[in-house]
């Protein structure tokens, strides 16, 4: 219930945060967002007006009534003039790429230690690897990117992507999803964080009976260790998400996390709510989701016939 | 305990405290300013200009070192010291049988776990104003962002030990709730779990502040987030030693490949200090 009731809220929080810290620096709110050199009186005057500039609540209302018809206002500095929506809309696709990619090693990383598909003596070499910060390992792709010139179109034959208004390169990507599944502990916390939820489960009673009535192990503890591997599912896609920011921008991949990076030293107060909105939503949805299932979970379990007969 | 456990833990400590000690060092002979240029020893190797050689401008790569250092030290080691301070509160809230703060210590968990880490350290970065730049507001976002899965595994230790119960046993035997507390649940049985988290949270502080140097040094270049324009971080030694890489001057005149081995062994550093202390901490 308390997971589920954070998800709901999240959406909420990001958003009063960020009014807050508007309203809490020096100076009105408007010239804070606006600044003078870049809008004009009249254009301050407007956007007080429309988005209620008066108070931190009547702004986050009506932020929040316009971003969920994927209004979230216009941007003033990081590209002047455009559509917040149309900016996180061009972003998305390229971050969504690096997510799926980077989600590779995550996942095989689980089962290959629920199924037992790797050595223990491996963890060492998978520990040894998440130990190198992403920024590091980012680094080294770029610079083998760079030296062996495999940045542009038709590197090792894969053509770039391109559509109407955006192109990235494929070597690119697939070296950010590389790093964002490997480095910073990412390939072996899955590793490690999957073995021991599930050697904690083999030492219990159950599975010991199960073993004795000729059943395998990992049938009886998977749905018991389901709800546990879905929460931990989630942290690490976050971490991944997180992780985008430094990856995209060392890379040079214009993703959400490049676009808020710009943002922040840019001080675009509506892109930021744009794309920490996003973030947000995310974020949101993976607790309701690890709320439900665990629901799920639990009533599968009370259903199933207890011992057969 | 086993003999070969023993000094793994004993060698762990050595080695943290070493690491720990030399940053501590570093930090306090740190210059205010690199120094004036010295064109005569531009891109001076180490064996130039001992121990670590110079910038393009000749001023020795020492001195970016040792104010890097002074960077991070304080603030990495402020964040590990909450991320330390909620692990205990957890763990003996578990103990005490505070269903309340359990519950509310959950609500506070889920909250802070489901932001996305680096989402908040920007908003914290764009919150502060331009002319105070320091890492100790990211560090301590940092902190209570990571004190989730730190309050999680001190309250699952705890819970281990069998929660109140255990204390209502040690207080059968006569104990102070001090020594109980303190003791017996703090020392002897939460010691592991946080030093570990905090170690951890002493190297995600600065490898969060390499990354937040290093990013601002991507075109278009921006002051840093994280320190003044006099100081120079870790990540400006890579930034150097990275163009070496990818301009392919390697060995020749003008290298400063020297530059990106001192960056490596920089952030190498805060890891192995790090992986020390989790091995000194190690359950019995």
């Amino acid at each position: 219930m308390v997971r589920g009731a954070a998800g709901i809220l999240l959406p909420l929080i990001v958003p009063a945060i960020i009014a807050m810290i508007i309203w809490g620096l020096p100076g009105d709110p408007a010239t804070t967002i606006c600044p003078q050199g870049t809008c004009g009186e009249t254009a301050r005057q407007a956007l007080i007006e429309r988005y209620s500039l008066t108070s931190p609540y009547a702004f986050l209302y009506s932020w929040l009534s316009r971003a969920i018809f994927l209004d979230f206002g216009i941007s003033p500095v990081t590209i002047a003039g455009k559509e917040v929506w149309a900016l996180v809309a061009t972003s998305v696709p390229n971050t969504a790429l690096v997510m799926l990619l980077a989600l590779g090693p995550i996942t095989v990383g689980t089962f290959g230690a629920a199924l037992g598909w790797f050595p223990r003596q491996l963890d060492a070499v998978f520990q040894g690897i998440g130990v190198v910060p992403a920024v590091i390992f980012a680094l080294f792709c770029v610079a083998f990117i760079t030296i062996f010139d495999l940045g542009g179109i038709g590197a090792f034959g894969i053509p770039m992507f391109e559509y109407d208004n955006w192109e990235v390169s494929p070597m690119k990507l697939l070296a950010g999803g590389l790093v964002l599944g490997l480095a910073d502990g990412a390939l072996s916390g899955a590793v490690s964080g999957t073995r021991s939820v599930f050697d904690t489960e083999f030492k219990q009673r159950y599975i010991g009976i199960a073993i004795l009535r000729g059943e395998r192990p990992m049938v009886n503890a998977a749905p018991n260790v389901l709800p546990t591997l879905i929460g931990q599912f989630r942290s690490r896609v976050l971490h991944l998400l997180s992780g985008t920011v430094i990856i995209e921008v060392i890379l040079g991949i214009e993703g959400l996390g490049d676009l808020l990076w710009r943002a922040t030293l840019d001080n675009d107060y509506f892109v930021v709510l744009g794309a920490a909105w996003g973030f947000a939503l995310i974020s949101s949805f993976l607790l309701i989701f690890q709320a439900i299932s665990g629901v799920v979970v639990e009533l599968m379990i009370r259903r199933s016939p207890s011992v057969p007969t | 305990m086993k003999p070969r456990v023993h000094v793994i833990r004993w060698v762990g400590l050595s080695v943290g405290l070493v690491l720990l000690l030399s940053l501590a060092l570093m930090a306090y002979f740190a210059p205010d300013t690199l120094g004036q240029a010295d064109i005569t020893r531009r891109v001076a190797s180490p064996f130039d200009l001992p121990p670590f050689g110079a910038d393009r401008m000749g001023r020795p790569l020492l001195y970016y070192a040792l104010q890097g250092a002074a960077i991070v030290l304080w603030p990495s080691l402020i964040a590990g010291a909450i991320v330390a301070a909620f692990a205990i509160i957890a763990g003996l809230a578990r103990c005490a049988g505070l269903a309340w703060f359990d519950t509310l210590l959950q609500i506070f968990s889920e909250l802070m776990g489901a932001l996305p880490r680096m989402v908040v350290v920007l908003v914290v970065a764009l919150a502060m104003p331009r002319d105070y730049t320091s890492l100790l507001p990211v560090a301590i976002a940092w902190a209570f962002l990571a004190a989730p899965g730190a309050m999680d595994e001190a309250a699952t230790a705890a819970g281990r030990l069998g929660g109140s119960r255990f204390v209502e046993a040690l207080r059968a035997h006569g104990f102070s709730a001090p020594r109980i507390y303190l003791y017996h649940i703090i020392t002897l049985n939460l010691r592991s779990v946080v030093i570990r988290q905090a170690a951890e949270v002493v190297m995600q502080v600065i490898f969060l502040e390499i990354a937040l140097s290093y990013l601002v040094q991507v075109p278009p270049v921006q002051p840093a987030l994280t320190h003044s324009e006099e100081f120079k971080s870790w990540a400006d030694i890579l930034y150097l030693g990275f163009q070496t890489a990818t301009g392919g001057n390697w060995f020749g005149a003008g290298s400063l490949i020297h530059a990106l081995v001192l960056g490596l062994v920089l952030v190498a550093m805060p890891a192995v200090m790090a992986h020390a202390f989790r091995l000194a901490a190690r359950e019995r």
